[in-house]
């Protein structure tokens, strides 16, 4: 069983897929506390665009995916502030907009895009060492602003206006959330693709919320469950020969309901 | 009345002056002026929709205004951030966040504050620190969350302490014990405490000034000679002054 370890594809495809996972457990919980589970999917969905513009002006995708999600998250960000119109609305029409122009962007590509397949449902054969630099640096950027200001932004995130007058500057915080949760959803794309990669960020914080009662630990069984379900997924798509990435959901969906049945039945006795 | 020397009540707390709100050019506040001085225990009252919380939340530093001044201590609000302790009114612990007391405390707790502040400021509000901190946010009940939503509010010592209607949900006993909680802050840590209310009863009685507010500012001074029969019928109409007179008037 060692021996798939000796696999460079599969070194690859553990490294990033243990960082993303981390990544998105972790970013997981302010989404489940902002109740803003479509923000992950409309971003990776609305990603494509930006894959699209890649593939079309022959830049590399990852990168400019990067940029164009940034600039769709500020825009959501700009829209939730500024209109009447709730949060899943502005998603909806940002999401379909940006994967209409990528299909329109596309369809001006000639040739067969092998490329775009791996990005629509993941693939592990496809993770680069540069792809390894580029996700760790993101990563680490995102998971060293987590451990320095989480506490202010879970405070922004559970009482804006008291974080507002205990001097916290909320609008930042919150800013910096929605560019954290982008990159790190088009950072997902390559392992789980655009169709599943929102599971990862809402699948572990749920289902750590159903396991635990404190905060804390909250944090730490959402990312453990991550890592677990992830390094779990990828083995186990290579020994059933299935697509590493709708396995890894498969996983993280079996455990998610092995814990709610699990506390259903706690909280019965 | 209160402990502290002659010359802090003189000190201003909060003054505003001709302070002007609206939305969507309907106005909410027209031309409110007043000032608190430090130390005072000031209760808003009105009706709804008379732009109670919108004034709250613009002393606060909240709620953009189109026309005033506010000053806190001859600040302008955002240089007593950090010195400002706030309830909300409503705040409902989200049932998917696994939370203790305790970690919500610290969640807000300054690093200046040390830790011990935590189990203090639960005991003055009258709940157990060891058995309180282990509990689920959760599952806390009405009376039980305004007294941790008080303790996070008065953990730092703040010189300004902001109730937004802090009986909602409790029932009368619980209100009862509650006013008298915030009387003994406000004479205990010498807090200027502002607070919006709908006891009228509870709060003659225990308040130094009443600001009475409906859209403009109706009246102002201490309960019993700025709660005259002409500034309630001016707030509540004169059905609610007749069935309720011979209670404060």
């Amino acid at each position: 069983m060692l021996e798939i370890l000796s696999f460079p594809f599969m070194q690859r495809a553990l490294v990033t897929g243990i960082l993303i996972g981390l990544l998105l457990a972790t970013l997981g919980i302010f989404v489940l506390m902002r109740n803003m589970a479509f923000f992950g999917d409309g971003i990776a969905h609305a990603s494509l665009a930006g894959i699209a513009l890649g593939i079309l002006t022959g830049v590399a995708p990852l990168p400019v995916a990067i940029i164009y999600a940034i600039v769709v998250a500020l825009i959501i960000y700009g829209l939730e502030r500024s209109t009447r119109l709730s949060s899943d609305t502005i998603i909806g029409i940002l999401f379909t907009a940006s994967m209409a122009l990528g299909v329109v962007l596309l369809a001006a590509t000639p040739g067969f895009q092998p490329e775009l397949v791996s990005f629509l449902f993941g693939n592990i054969l496809t993770i680069t060492f540069t792809d390894i630099v580029l996700i760790g640096s993101f990563a680490t950027l995102i998971l060293v602003w987590l451990l320095g200001w989480h506490r202010h932004l879970t405070y922004a995130t559970l009482d804006p206006d008291s974080a507002t007058i205990a001097g916290i500057n909320t609008q930042l915080h919150t800013i910096l959330l929605y560019i954290a949760l982008a990159v790190s959803v088009v950072l997902g794309v390559k392992i789980l693709g655009i169709v599943l990669i929102s599971a990862l960020l809402i699948i572990p914080a749920a289902t750590s919320s159903l396991l635990t009662g404190t905060f804390k630990s909250f944090f730490w069984i959402s990312g453990l469950l991550s890592v677990v379900v992830i390094v779990l997924g990828l083995l186990l798509s290579f020994f059933i020969d299935a697509p590493s990435g709708a396995t890894i959901i498969l996983v993280a969906a079996s455990v998610f309901f092995l814990a709610a049945l699990g506390s259903h039945l706690l909280k019965r006795r | 009345m209160h402990t502290h020397s002659h010359k802090h009540l003189e000190a201003t707390a909060i003054l505003v002056e001709n302070l002007s709100i609206s939305f969507n050019q309907q106005p909410v506040l027209k031309n409110v002026s007043f000032e608190v001085a430090k130390g005072r225990l000031v209760a808003i009252l009105g009706p709804n929709g008379s732009g109670k919380t919108t004034l709250m939340r613009a002393l606060l530093g909240l709620q953009p205004y189109q026309q005033g001044v506010i000053r806190l201590f001859n600040e302008p609000i955002s240089a007593h951030y950090g010195n400002i302790g706030y309830v909300p009114q409503k705040f409902a612990p989200d049932k998917s966040v696994p939370m203790t007391v305790g970690e919500f405390l610290d969640i807000a707790r300054d690093r200046r504050t040390p830790i011990h502040r935590l189990n203090e400021s639960l005991e003055e509000v009258g709940l157990n620190p060891v058995s309180a901190r282990a509990k689920q946010m959760a599952t806390l009940s009405g009376g039980q969350l305004q007294r941790v939503l008080i303790a996070r509010a008065i953990m730092h010592h703040p010189d300004l302490l902001f109730l937004d209607e802090p009986s909602t949900g409790i029932d009368i006993a619980g209100e009862q014990t509650l006013f008298e909680l915030i009387g003994t802050l406000n004479k205990k840590h010498g807090m200027t405490v502002i607070m919006i209310s709908h006891e009228v009863n509870m709060i003659a009685a225990s308040v130094d000034q009443v600001l009475c507010l409906n859209t403009s500012l109706v009246c102002s001074g201490p309960p019993n000679v700025a709660l005259t029969k002409d500034s309630l019928t001016q707030l509540y109409g004169s059905d609610y002054v007749a069935s309720h007179q011979h209670k404060h008037v």
